[in-house]
């Protein structure tokens, strides 16, 4: 770090927030989004750009708690499961149990929480490996959602409900305001805190956080759970926007978030990232789909321009990296 | 000897009453939730299974099972106990024999239960019963495991080594399911259906041994799930479009590679993690997949075509296969110095470095005969039915890792084996099997397979640190 300081040039700070991560991405943003206006009128029009927004704030709210764990080093396979259990919880207790809808999306968050918790404890205190820990509650989670469902649709929610999914508040969708406020929070906290920095710590050097007296065991449990609980609430945003609940909602959605996390720059062995970078990833990916899809490509080809510009934008970062890791040995030598 | 009774006494000294008072507690649950169902109703007789076989009036139901809702509290109490024990790092025998005798509380009125059942000939009622009842039965399970599992292997106690390899534990593990299973519902190992166990999987099984390799060298692959769709229908399609039948099955193969020596260029030169490459190249395939079929089946494939359903000696071939493939892969792996410099990256990768393995070229290699072998899988699939869907089977990825994990391969890399994973597949099937015919619903299948593979990695996690100390 010291030997960067010594090379730095006279205008490298721009030269560094270029060739960061967040900058090689808004390039590739701000391109994309030109390209694509140049080929439908629709694209880059304010109701449709707010539109995307309504559909991204579901994945948006897990790439939050996905960041800090991919920034500890850890992974949560299990989010898209955790999302449907909720929502199948949400309808399940209201219209089974005959508790009042109030309750039921209480009940819907607190299934997440519970789910999370369940991950960060079984991680933290027994040492299971993130990967497989949710790797079985993908299963578990989902199979327990199928279960409790027995693959019945709840429908029929009240409008007050749907409120929250298809309204708007001065002029904008009302999920994207709880997105908004969900990820300056989550960024000022991953910023400017001690709780946030203490995450790269333990992404860099989880022993020598521990050595260093950070509650490493206490953070990753509150990590684990806090993803619960965002999974949880945008399972209830998303009953509220689609008015149904169904056993398989949010099947494959840990793979859009991983993709998210992992295109906005957040380092998959874990230290680096940002949630700037990670809600660029999200808009990123939401753009080019309902782009691809204005211009007359097929859903199906979305999904494969999306694989290829993960594993490209992985490419360009190594490569970025790498000239400038070069470029800092170069004057240390 | 004089060590392990010094173990044993400072692990008795661990016994606080707050953890004293955590079992006694789960205790009284258990044996209040065995006996209050008879303190409610005793002129109902002996067990529940007779009740509703009697089919007695619905308030009377509603009562008795009243005294089945603390089964659901004592399980969650029992099993909370299990995982903490898991948690101290020594456990000692008195506080396993509690739990012994606790999980067999417990077993005991599942095994009334079941008796009952068989007695009445209405196993259908199986499926009637609560989370609660298969909740317990985990549990008690879970408890007696607690006392089996191999403590430290002490050395001239060959048993002990034996039954501590994952191998027999999944072995036996199929076995006592297609015992009971078969006892409540003969149908069950019937010839038809013990082939068709063995059938149902077998691809499973063939794509599970290369994942393991790959999973053995530190790596993982989440794309193989939608490979298999993708390298299925390219099969099918060229011999409908009328290419020989032999060059159909060998194309896959052929692709598979080429896959495979993508993602292993990726990862082994680039330097991008496995788990990104394939989550990319998941989204290629699957969308790749929708766009080359417009979603339309492929069928009219000439019966020669069908290699799953041919039947040699009257065992079904993916079976011979599956078998074969099995046993070449662990015989290379264990033997040969590829397969163990397979083990020596995933172990630690800078040890291997060092005694002058290339790691690049092994991961290469690992991640090609990992297509070949999902090609295998995809021709095996394909020709499963008279049809081959154009989607991806969801979740199939998912099957396949699971088999590995629970077959034994560590995903931190370094351990496990192919036959493992072989009898994971199985098992897998033979649960799913078992669920039909005592008629539970399948959609409990999946959350099934989340417990065993929790159930695997806890008692993975358990028996080396037992080991340790």
């Amino acid at each position: 770090m010291n030997e960067a300081g010594q090379t730095r040039r006279p205008g490298s700070r721009f030269h560094d927030l270029l060739f960061s991560q967040e900058g090689v991405l808004l390039v590739i943003l701000v391109l994309s989004v030109l390209l694509l206006s140049t080929r439908t009128d629709v694209f880059l029009t304010v109701d449709n750009l707010l539109n995307q927004g309504r559909l991204l704030t579901e994945i948006g709210l897990l790439a939050l708690p996905m960041t800090y764990i991919i920034i500890t080093g850890g992974i949560d396979l299990s989010v898209g499961s955790i999302f449907g259990l909720s929502a199948i919880m949400l309808g399940h207790s209201w219209q089974n149990w005959g508790l009042p809808l109030e309750y039921a999306i209480f009940v819907a968050l607190l299934t997440g929480v519970l789910c999370g918790l369940v991950n960060g404890l079984f991680i933290v205190r027994v040492g299971v490996p993130p990967l497989i820990m949710t790797l079985a509650t993908l299963a578990l989670f989902r199979g327990m959602a199928l279960g409790i469902s027995q693959g019945r649709s709840a429908r029929g929610y009240p409008d007050w409900f749907l409120e929250l999914g298809a309204g708007e508040f001065l002029g904008v969708p009302n999920q994207l305001w709880i997105l908004v406020l969900a990820a300056v929070i989550a960024a000022f906290i991953l910023a400017r805190t001690v709780f946030g920095r203490s995450l790269y710590a333990i992404g860099n050097n989880e022993l020598g956080a521990r050595f260093s007296g950070i509650p490493v065991g206490r953070n990753k449990l509150l990590i684990y759970t806090f993803s619960g609980l965002m999974a949880g609430l945008g399972g209830y945003i998303f009953v509220s926007r689609v008015t149904t609940t169904r056993s398989d909602m949010g099947t494959g959605h840990e793979l859009d978030v991983i993709a998210a996390v992992v295109l906005g720059g957040t380092s998959i062995f874990g230290g680096t990232g940002s949630i700037a970078g990670t809600m660029i990833g999200v808009v990123l990916i939401q753009l080019l789909k309902n782009g691809l899809a204005l211009t007359g490509v097929t859903g199906d080809a979305t999904i494969v321009v999306i694989g290829t510009v993960l594993i490209f934008a992985i490419l360009v970062n190594n490569y970025v990296q790498r000239r400038r890791s070069g470029e800092s040995g170069a004057g240390a030598a | 000897m004089s060590g392990r009774s010094e173990a044993g006494v400072a692990s008795l000294q661990r016994v606080t009453p707050v953890r004293m008072a955590l079992i006694l507690i789960s205790l009284v649950m258990l044996i209040a939730w065995a006996v209050l169902p008879w303190i409610h109703q005793p002129e109902l007789g002996p067990t529940l299974a007779r009740v509703i076989a009697a089919e007695r009036s619905a308030n009377e139901l509603d009562i008795q099972r009243q005294g089945l809702s603390l089964p659901p509290i004592a399980a969650l109490v029992a099993l909370g106990v299990a995982f903490w024990s898991v948690l101290s790092p020594q456990l000692s025998r008195a506080l396993a024999l509690v739990m012994l005798v606790a999980g067999l509380l417990g077993l005991v009125y599942h095994v009334t239960f079941f008796v009952d059942l068989a007695e009445s000939g209405r196993n259908e009622l199986l499926g009637s019963m609560g989370a609660g009842f298969w909740l317990t039965l985990v549990a008690g399970v879970a408890l007696m495991a607690q006392f089996a599992l191999p403590r430290k292997v002490v050395p001239g106690h060959e048993i002990n080594k034996v039954l501590g390899h994952q191998e027999s534990v999944l072995a036996l593990g199929i076995l006592a399911l297609v015992i009971v299973v078969g006892l409540l519902n003969p149908r069950y190992v019937a010839d038809r259906n013990i082939s068709e166990i063995l059938q149902g999987n077998a691809y499973i099984a063939v794509a599970a041994i290369g994942v393991s390799m790959v999973i053995i060298s530190g790596n993982i692959d989440i794309s193989v799930g939608s490979l298999i769709g993708v390298l299925g229908i390219i099969s099918g399609a060229m011999v409908v479009a009328g290419y020989p039948v032999w060059l159909s099955w060998l194309t896959p193969l052929v692709l598979g590679a080429l896959v495979g020596s993508l993602i292993g260029f990726l990862v082994a030169w680039l330097r991008i993690p496995s788990i990104i490459v394939t989550l990319g190249m998941l989204s290629i395939l699957k969308g790749g997949l929708l766009i080359f079929t417009n979603a339309e089946w492929i069928t009219g494939m000439p019966t020669e075509y069908a290699l799953s359903q041919q039947k040699p000696l009257g065992i079904p071939m993916g079976v011979y296969i599956m078998l074969v493939l099995t046993l070449i892969a662990a015989w290379w792996l264990r033997n040969s110095a590829t397969g163990r410099a397979i083990y020596a990256v995933g172990g630690n990768a800078e040890a291997a470095r060092l005694s002058g393995i290339s790691e690049r070229r092994i991961i290469m290699s690992v991640f090609i005969i990992n297509g070949v072998f999902v090609g295998i899988a995809s021709v095996m699939f394909a020709t499963q039915l008279q049809v081959i869907q154009a989607t991806v089977p969801p979740n199939l990825e998912l099957v396949i890792i699971t088999a590995s994990v629970v077959g034994g391969v560590s995903i931190l890399g370094g351990t496990g084996t192919v036959i493992g994973s072989t009898l994971a597949a199985i098992l897998l099937n033979t649960i799913r099997s078992a669920m039909v015919f005592i008629n539970v619903s399948p959609f409990w299948l999946q959350a099934v397979q989340g417990v065993l593979i929790l159930a695997t990695v806890l008692v993975d996690i358990l028996r080396r640190r037992r080991q340790l100390t």
